[in-house]
């Protein structure tokens, strides 16, 4: 195997420890998503942050428009880095679409991950029958094309240059790179494969331990949709956190991170 | 836009003081939208052109989030994008969001906002700042339509260049391949004709021979004509191999005898008078040579002589060809050079009009020219070139 995953997907790691906790960042940003969490468990297991293959740090060049119509291709480089790193019963810690990127990843390649941590997960986005997902396809198909309309995603690459903060300076300077710039091009297309992605069936088929951890008032997975995949995968438990809105590693670390450690 | 609506005075302290700045009044009527939101996101305060501009009112706002009054597609980009970015750098600007107002409408906008933290680092609440963009964003739209179309040109220009270059690489392979394939039965037919001649054969069966052999040697510079225009080689300009060391004279005399041999009948009156060296490539000249001298031959009248006259005057070297016969006419003369033209005379006389063009590449390519004087009385190919001495 050669050693491209690792600047491939910009792969991060830290911590001692002889099992390893991957850390998968969602759709929007990078690895940096997980700057206030990961830190804590360096102490007794090996960290991992990475990013996906078009965002943040990875290497843009390995973007391949066909492999990474569908979640497959992002759980294909999971699976690569695993094998690669050696990974066996590692802790997969998922938010938002990768926590189904991390349950593919799974049933991928059994022993890689004993423990899934699903944070924000959503099995399918659009409604469908007797399926409550939280969007039309009408609505999905006007966020798609809000991006290909282009003015979204352009203003985000171009519009919020981050600077250094001197109120926080806790954030290193590689922040100050690209946090959510993403390709308008790429952005589109991982929006796609994330908001058309039906695992609904891929639920039942999860072995490893498995918890989710549900936020309040989040828009994207809510809790009826958070519910649908605790019931779906046997024996996982569900953790309703305090913290609102999609993104509790970040405007809520401490609370997640004790989630996980109860879990771990 | 709605921004230009009536200023409505809010503040309950009334009309506004014009001599000093009111505080309250700059904030409820400043000339962009402001608001605030709790350290749970909900909107706790908000300005009064925020509330004229989006046509809701204050009492609509409060208790509201931000992704609240965006468009479904925004509410997701907004919770995926700005959200994380606003947590892990404590503000974000110029961000491009399309606000619904009360009466359904997007109202684009760009909007700034900033956390305020308490000293232990608590969030205490977040400040918004709005302003209007749809002119902006009408014109960021069209920039990324102009390139989208720009790009969709590009890869089009892209793939139509690269099929013509594979179509233009199978046809010189195809030509190339043709030629190889042609030369060889013809050096055979050329060879047996020669054999023929050689043996002394009688009258009718010497002029059949010859006749042949007359044909053989056209075909011969057909092919040589039209292997030089497939290779492309004209279109950037014919490569020479310049050489002044070999004598000119024995070039041109052999391209006659190789024409003689085919016509003995006919009457060819040469003037050859070449005293200094002259730097040509000896293959394309007698190409070039032939070329003129066979059209000199096949369109010139039969009784009448073909005169060649070769001087090296001036600095010059100038090679010409003349016969008698039917002028050439004026609408002619225009296109003579160009690639595929095609006499008047019989359609059985005809080649490929590739002669006289590559002709005139072979000149340029010596950094000569050919010119053509044609009346009743003659009809007259002139090569001239510079002799660098």
């Amino acid at each position: 195997m050669p050693a491209s995953s690792l600047k491939k997907n910009n792969v991060r790691q830290a911590g001692s420890g002889t099992t390893s906790i991957v850390f998968s960042h969602g759709f929007g940003c990078d690895q940096n998503m997980w700057r206030f969490v990961a830190p804590a468990f360096e102490k007794d297991f090996k960290t991992i942050l990475f990013d996906h293959v078009g965002a943040g740090g990875s290497d843009l060049s390995a973007y391949d428009s066909a492999k990474y119509a569908s979640l497959d291709g992002y759980a294909d480089d999971v699976v690569d880095m695993g094998r690669e790193l050696g990974w066996r019963d590692a802790i997969f810690v998922g938010h938002s679409v990768s926590a189904m990127i991390g349950v593919l990843a799974s049933q991928r390649a059994p022993g890689l991950f004993s423990k899934l941590v699903l944070v924000g997960p959503s099995p399918r986005y659009i409604d469908d029958e007797g399926y409550f997902g939280g969007f039309t396809s009408q609505q999905i198909e006007e966020l798609l094309e809000g991006l290909a309309d282009n003015h979204m995603g352009w203003s985000a690459a171009m519009a919020p240059a981050i600077m250094g903060n001197p109120d926080r300076p806790e954030l290193g300077a590689e922040l100050t790179v690209s946090f959510c710039r993403t390709d308008p091009e790429i952005a589109r297309q991982f929006a796609r494969a994330t908001f058309m992605s039906d695992n609904r069936a891929d639920l039942p088929k999860v072995v490893a331990d498995t918890l989710i951890l549900q936020c309040a008032d989040d828009i994207i997975a809510s809790e009826r949709v958070g519910e649908y995949v605790h019931e779906h995968i046997s024996g996982s438990r569900i953790v309703y956190l305090i913290a609102s809105g999609h993104c509790p590693n970040l405007s809520a670390p401490d609370e997640v991170v004790r989630a996980i450690r109860s879990f771990v | 836009m709605k921004s230009s609506g009536p200023s409505v005075p809010l503040s309950d302290a009334g009309e506004p003081n014009a001599s000093a700045e009111d505080l309250e009044d700059l904030y409820e009527n400043a000339p962009c939208g402001y608001f605030s939101l709790s350290s749970e996101g909900l909107i706790v305060k908000v300005n009064q052109t925020f509330c004229r501009w989006t046509g809701f009112s204050k009492d609509q706002l409060v208790g509201r989030r931000l992704r609240d009054l965006l468009t479904v597609g925004g509410r997701i980009f907004y919770e995926t994008h700005f959200a994380p970015l606003l947590r892990m750098q404590g503000f974000f600007n110029e961000v491009a969001l399309d606000v619904m107002t009360a009466a359904g409408e997007k109202l684009p906008v760009l909007a700034n906002a900033s956390e305020r933290r308490a000293p232990n680092g608590d969030l205490l609440f977040t400040r918004v700042t709005i302003f209007p963009a749809a002119e902006r964003r009408r014109y960021e739209r069209e920039l990324a339509d102009a390139r989208a179309a720009a790009d969709a040109r590009n890869r089009d220009l892209t793939e139509r260049w690269v099929a013509e270059r594979e179509q233009g690489e199978l046809r010189e392979q195809f030509i190339a391949v043709l030629g190889h394939d042609l030369r060889n039965p013809l050096a055979a037919i050329d060879a047996g004709v020669r054999l023929v001649l050689r043996e002394q054969p009688g009258e009718r069966i010497a002029t059949v021979a010859r006749l042949i052999q007359g044909s053989t040697l056209r075909m011969s510079g057909l092919i040589n004509n039209l292997l030089d225009f497939a290779r492309g080689r004209l279109g950037g300009g014919m490569a020479v191999n310049l050489d002044a060391s070999k004598p000119l004279e024995p070039t041109l005399r052999q391209a006659i005898d190789e024409i003689r041999a085919v016509v003995p009948e006919r009457l060819l009156e040469m003037h050859l008078d070449i005293d200094v060296p002259v730097a040509v490539d000896h293959a394309r000249i007698a190409q070039m040579f032939s070329n003129l001298l066979g059209n000199a031959i096949i369109h010139g009248n039969p009784v009448e002589p073909v005169r060649i006259d070769v001087t090296t005057r001036a600095g010059q070297l100038t090679v010409s060809v003349a016969n008698s016969g039917p002028p050439i006419s004026p609408a002619a003369m225009d296109t003579l050079f160009q690639p595929f033209y095609r006499g008047e005379g019989k359609a059985s006389k005809q080649g490929l009009g590739l002669g006289l063009y590559i002709a005139s590449e072979i000149a340029k390519a010596h950094g000569g020219r050919i010119d053509v004087i044609s009346d009743v009385g003659e009809t007259r190919f002139t090569f001239v070139m510079p002799i660098d001495v």
